[in-house]
C-alpha cells in the first residue's frame, strides 16, 4: 500500500516535469516561498532558541512587566476582535437585509479603511478626542486621556472592521433567501428567523472574522506606537528592542511569544472554521434577500449606520483639513506648505520610492498569487496543501516578525562554495547599510510576501467557480498547461486578478510593521515617514502624506480597473453552459 | 478512408485506484479493463453511476493515468502521455465552452493551438459550422445560445481538429428529452460520415443502443459484457446485464437434455430447446431471462394461470403486471387489440415466444 502510494506521488511529479513551464513555475514558487517566507521565520525562531534566547524566555515569562505586556496584548486583541466583529456584522446585516436609504454610501464607508494609511486614523482620533482634542476639549471641555487601551481599541476597531464586514457581507449574500421564505412559511417571525436561521448559518463567518481581527489587532504596530502611551503591547516592545536597544535576540524571543497565538488562530481558522462552514463565501447570490422594513428595526439601525458614517467622515475630514492647515487646532490658517514638503521637498523621495516599489511588487504579487492558486486548485501533487499553507504564512505571521527574520537572514550576503566554480554570492546583502539597491529589493520582496496571500485566496475562489471541464476542454484540444492558463483561465479569472492587484498595491503602499526595520536612508517609505512626522508632532506633514498616499492608491485602482477591465464578459456562463 | 481494422485504441488490463478520502484504503475504480476499438467504430461505455465508465474515459483521454495496465493508440503506448499530446478530443456533459469567446473562436481554438494558418483556419471553421448547422451563429457568445446549440458548438469544436479518437462524456444528459433524441441521431450521422473512432459514456441504455456499434456494459469497475446492441439485449451474460439493459423477467427453469451447447429446458410448464452459450448439465436449475414483449397472455385454461394485478393502456402497447404466486412478472403486448385485452383481476394463461428464451448460468 505504501509503495503504491509512493509510486503515485512519483508519477504525479513526473507528469509535472513533463510540462516545462509548469515545472519551472512550481520550482520558482517553491524557491521564493522557501527564501522569502520560511527562511526568515525559521531564522527568527532559531535566534530565539539560542542560549541567550532561552534565558530571556524564562526571564520574560516570569517577569510581572512582561506578563502585563502579554496580558495587554491579548486583552486588546479580544476587545478589538469582539467590537470589530459586531460592527462588521451589523453593517453587513444592514447592507444585505434591512431596507434603509444610502446603502451605497454605507458600503463605501465600510471599505474606506482598506486604502487608509496606518497612522491616519490614530492621529486624527488623537486630535479629535485626545487631551486637547477638538471635540473632547473643544466641545465638552474635558481633558480626556485617550492614550491606552480605550483609544487603541477605538482606532484598531475602525481600522480593521472591514475584514469582518466583507466576510459577513459575502456570507449573507450567499444565504439562500429561500431559507428565510421557508422559515416564514412555517410560521416563524422575523426575529425568530434571525435567531434560529440567520445567526446559526453565519457562526463560522462570525468566528472566522473574530479570529482574523484578533490576529490583525495583536500584530498591529503603527497604532500602538501612536496611541499606546504607557499601555505597552508585544509589537511595540519588539520595535523598541530592535530600534532602541539593538537587541535582536530579545526581539526574536518576544516575536515567538507573539507568533504562538497568531499561528494558533491561523490553524484554527484554516482547518476548523472552513470545515464547519455551511455557506460558501464564494457562492453567487441566489436572488434578492427579503428586506426588513419594520420601523423599530429599520430606523435604529439606520441611525447607527449614520453615526458610524459620521465618525468616519469626521476622521477623514480631519486628515484632509489638517493637511491644509498650519497646525490644526492651534493655528488654523490655510497653507500648502505640507503638500510642498511632501511633493517638492523632503518627502518627495519617499513618495516616489514607495510608489515605484509598490508598482514593481504589484504585478509580481498578482501573477504569483494566481500561479499558486492555479497549482493549488487545479494540479495534483504531493505538498499541495503545504504550498498553500506556506504562502498564507506571509500574512498570518505578524509583520514585525517577518521584518526581524529578514534582518537575520539577509543582513549579509549568502555565499555558496561549489567545487570547480568556487565561492560565489548566491544572494547579495539585502538589508541594512550598503544593501543591494539600498535595501529596495528586500522591501519589494516583503511587499510581495504580504500581498500574495490575498491574491491566492481570490484566485482560488475564482477558480472554484469555473467548471474544470472548461480547462480540460482546452487541454483535450491540444493546448498545454501554460497555453490553457493564458488563453482560458486567466481571462476567466480577470476580475479576481484585478482585485488581487488592487489589494497588493494598497497593501504595499500602507504597510508599516513588516518594512519598518528594512527601510534605509537610501530607500524611504511613506508610512515610515508618516510615523516620523507623527512622533515629532508635525501632524500637518503627516496628514499631507496620508492624503497623497490615499490619492495615489485611488489613482492606481482607477488605472488598473481601466487597463484590465472589471468584467470578464462571461459572468453568465462561467459554469460553461448549462 | 482507412478500412476498419481491429484495435486502433487498445486498453490492456487497465486498472485505476484512488486513495480513499478518509484515510488509509484505496478504491479500485477501474478493474483490469481490456478493450479493443477499431477505426471508425462507435463504442459506448454503459453502466450505473459509480461503475467506472467515466474514469475509463478519463484514462483514455489522459486526464487520469492508469495505476496499472497499458493504453495503446495505433500500437504506441500512450498510458503516460499528457492529454494534450494524445490527438483525442472530448465533448463534455457541461459543454465546457469557453465563455469569453465567440462561437467561431471556440471552434477555432484547437486549430490556433496547432498553429494552422489563417486562411485554412477560416475555411475549416466555416466548413464545420456549416456541417453542424451553426453557420449564422459564428459571432454569438455561448450564453446567448440554447443548450442544444451549445452542444453543437462543443461537437464542432472537437470535430474541427480531426482527432484520431472522439470522446463523449454524457454529452446529452443536460438536454431535454426531445432534443436528446434529435442530437443522438445527428451525432451518429456525423460520426458515420466522418468515420471517426468514438468512445461514448452514458448511463442511458436507450441512448447506448441507438448510437453504438458496440456496447461495453460496466459494473463495479469491471466489464460485465461487450457486444452489439442486439447481442447485449438478446443474450445477456448475467442477471445484472439483463436487468440493466431493457427490462427482464427472471424465471426458474430446469435442464433436461444437453447436446453440445444446446439444451432442453422446462419452464412455466413447457419445454423448449435453446442455445445456452455455456455448458449446462442435466438436472441443473437455471435462471431464464424472458423479455416482457416475449411473454404472451391467452385465455387458455391449459396454460399456467396468472392474475393480472395492473393493466396500463399505452396506445401502441399494453403493459401488464402479473402475479405468479409470490413473483411479479411484466408482460407487454405490442399489438393490443381490444378483443384480447385482459382487465385487472382477470386470470390469464401465460406462455412465451420459444425463440426468445435465454438462459443464464446458475451463478450469474
Amino acid at each position: 500500500m505504501v509503495r503504491l502510494a509512493r509510486s503515485r506521488h512519483v508519477a504525479e511529479f513526473r507528469r509535472i516535469f513533463q510540462d516545462p513551464v509548469l515545472f519551472i513555475g512550481l520550482l520558482l514558487v517553491v524557491i521564493f516561498i522557501a527564501l522569502a517566507i520560511l527562511a526568515p521565520i525559521w531564522a527568527m525562531v532559531k535566534e530565539s532558541w539560542t542560549e541567550d534566547g532561552q534565558d530571556l524566555f524564562s526571564r520574560y515569562l516570569g517577569s510581572p512587566v512582561y506578563r502585563t505586556i502579554i496580558r495587554n496584548t491579548l486583552e486588546m486583541g479580544l476587545l478589538v476582535a469582539t467590537l470589530g466583529t459586531v460592527l462588521g456584522f451589523v453593517l453587513a446585516y444592514i447592507q444585505v437585509k434591512v431596507a434603509v436609504p444610502f446603502k451605497r454610501l454605507f458600503h463605501l464607508i465600510a471599505l474606506v479603511p482598506v486604502i487608509s494609511p496606518p497612522f491616519a486614523v490614530a492621529t486624527a482620533v488623537l486630535l479629535l478626542f485626545g487631551r486637547n482634542g477638538m471635540i473632547s476639549k473643544g466641545i465638552f471641555n474635558e481633558r480626556y486621556d485617550i492614550y491606552g487601551l480605550d483609544g487603541l481599541t477605538l482606532v484598531l476597531t475602525l481600522s480593521y472592521f472591514t475584514i469582518a464586514y466583507l466576510n459577513m457581507h459575502g456570507m449573507m449574500m450567499a444565504l439562500d433567501p429561500a431559507l428565510d421564505e421557508a422559515a416564514t412559511n412555517l410560521g416563524a417571525s422575523k426575529w425568530r428567523i434571525f435567531r434560529t436561521v440567520t445567526v446559526p448559518m453565519l457562526i463560522p463567518g462570525i468566528a472566522g472574522s473574530f479570529l482574523l481581527l484578533f490576529v490583525e489587532a495583536i500584530a498591529d504596530l503603527g497604532n500602538p506606537l501612536v496611541m499606546g502611551g504607557n499601555f505597552e503591547v508585544l509589537s511595540t516592545r519588539i520595535y523598541v528592542s530592535i530600534v532602541g536597544l539593538y537587541n535582536t535576540t530579545a526581539a526574536a524571543v518576544l516575536s515567538v511569544i507573539l507568533l504562538v497565538p497568531s499561528l494558533l488562530v491561523f490553524v484554527v481558522q484554516r482547518y476548523w472554521i472552513s470545515r464547519t462552514s455551511v455557506v460558501s463565501v464564494t457562492g453567487k447570490p441566489s436572488g434578492t434577500p427579503r428586506q426588513i422594513t419594520h420601523p423599530l428595526v429599520r430606523w435604529p439601525l439606520f441611525a447607527f449606520a449614520m453615526a458610524i458614517t459620521g465618525l468616519v467622515f469626521l476622521i477623514y475630514g480631519t486628515i484632509f483639513v489638517g493637511a491644509f492647515t498650519q497646525i490644526i487646532n492651534v493655528n488654523n490658517t490655510f497653507t500648502l506648505e505640507h503638500f510642498d514638503f511632501v511633493i517638492n521637498g523632503y518627502g518627495s523621495e519617499a513618495m516616489k520610492d514607495t510608489t515605484q516599489l509598490a508598482a514593481i511588487a504589484t504585478p509580481i504579487a498578482g501573477v504569483l498569487g494566481m500561479l499558486v492558486a492555479f497549482l493549488v486548485a487545479r494540479k495534483k501533487f504531493l505538498g499541495r496543501n503545504a504550498l498553500d499553507f506556506a504562502t498564507m504564512l506571509g500574512i498570518a505571521v505578524p509583520g514585525t516578525i517577518l521584518g526581524i527574520g529578514y534582518l537575520l537572514v539577509f543582513n549579509s550576503a549568502i555565499e555558496v562554495t561549489l567545487p570547480v566554480v568556487g565561492t560565489f554570492t548566491l544572494i547579495p546583502k539585502m538589508t541594512g547599510g550598503r544593501a543591494v539597491f539600498g535595501g529596495a529589493a528586500a522591501i519589494v520582496i516583503v511587499f510581495i510576501v504580504r500581498s500574495v496571500p490575498a491574491a491566492l485566496r481570490s484566485g482560488v475562489a475564482a477558480l472554484s467557480q469555473i467548471d474544470p471541464a472548461i480547462e480540460e476542454a482546452s487541454i483535450s484540444l491540444g493546448a498545454d498547461n501554460f497555453g490553457t492558463f493564458r488563453r482560458v483561465t486567466l481571462p476567466l479569472v480577470r476580475p479576481a486578478f484585478l482585485s488581487g492587484l488592487i489589494y497588493a498595491f494598497a497593501r504595499s503602499m500602507t504597510t508599516i510593521s513588516a518594512i519598518i526595520f528594512l527601510t534605509t536612508p537610501k530607500t524611504k517609505i511613506m508610512t515610515h515617514q508618516i510615523l516620523n512626522e507623527v512622533e515629532n508632532g508635525r501632524y500637518g506633514n503627516a496628514f499631507a502624506y496620508c492624503v497623497i498616499l490615499i490619492l495615489i492608491v485611488l489613482a492606481a485602482i482607477t488605472i488598473l480597473s481601466v487597463a484590465i477591465g472589471t468584467s470578464s464578459g462571461a459572468e453568465k456562463t462561467i459554469e460553461g453552459g448549462a | 478512408m482507412i478500412a476498419p481494422q481491429a484495435g486502433t485504441l487498445v486498453l490492456e488490463e487497465v486498472s485505476k485506484t484512488f486513495p480513499q478520502r478518509d484515510g488509509g484504503g484505496e478504491v479500485r475504480a477501474v478493474d483490469r479493463v481490456s478493450l479493443s476499438i477499431g477505426v471508425g467504430e462507435f463504442v459506448t461505455l454503459l453502466g450505473p453511476s459509480g461503475c467506472g465508465k467515466t474514469t475509463t474515459l478519463r484514462l483514455i483521454s489522459g486526464f487520469e493515468f492508469p495505476s496499472s495496465g497499458r493504453i495503446l493508440l495505433d500500437g504506441k503506448d500512450i498510458s503516460n502521455r499528457p492529454p494534450n499530446k494524445r490527438d483525442m478530443a472530448m465533448v463534455f456533459q457541461s459543454y465546457a465552452l469557453f465563455p469569453h469567446m465567440t462561437v467561431a473562436n471556440n471552434v477555432a481554438y484547437g486549430l490556433r493551438v496547432r498553429h494552422v494558418g489563417q486562411q485554412e483556419l477560416k475555411q475549416r471553421v466555416a466548413h464545420v459550422l456549416d456541417l453542424m448547422g451553426l453557420a449564422g451563429l459564428a459571432e454569438r457568445r455561448p450564453h446567448e445560445m440554447s443548450g442544444g446549440q451549445q452542444q453543437r458548438v462543443a461537437l464542432a469544436r472537437s470535430l474541427v481538429v480531426e482527432p484520431r479518437v472522439l470522446l463523449f462524456d454524457e454529452p446529452l444528459s443536460n438536454l431535454d428529452a426531445k432534443l436528446r433524441v434529435q442530437m443522438r441521431s445527428e451525432i451518429r450521422n456525423i460520426q458515420r460520415r466522418l468515420n471517426i473512432t468514438s468512445v461514448y459514456v452514458t448511463h442511458d441504455q436507450v441512448e447506448a443502443m441507438a448510437l453504438s456499434d458496440r456496447i461495453v456494459v460496466m459494473n463495479d469497475g469491471h466489464i460485465e459484457q461487450m457486444g452489439t446492441p442486439e447481442e447485449i439485449y438478446r443474450r445477456p451474460v448475467s442477471r445484472f446485464v439483463a436487468d440493466f439493459i431493457g427490462r427482464a423477467n427472471f424465471v426458474e427453469g430446469t435442464i433436461h437434455d444437453v447436446s453440445g451447447e444446446r439444451a432442453t429446458v422446462s419452464l412455466l410448464g413447457q419445454t423448449v430447446t435453446v442455445s445456452a452459450g455455456f455448458q449446462p448439465h442435466p438436472g441443473d436449475t437455471v435462471t431464464v431471462v424472458l423479455r416482457p414483449e416475449s411473454l404472451v397472455l391467452r385465455s387458455d385454461p391449459g396454460l399456467e394461470q396468472v392474475r393480472v394485478e395492473q393493466m396500463m393502456y399505452l396506445g401502441s402497447s399494453v403493459e401488464y403486471l402479473l402475479a405468479r404466486g409470490d413473483q411479479r412478472l411484466i408482460a407487454v403486448d405490442t399489438d393490443p387489440r381490444s378483443d384480447r385485452l385482459f382487465r385487472e383481476g382477470d386470470l390469464a394463461g401465460l406462455t412465451f415466444e420459444p425463440e426468445t428464451v435465454h438462459i443464464l448460468p446458475a451463478r450469474a
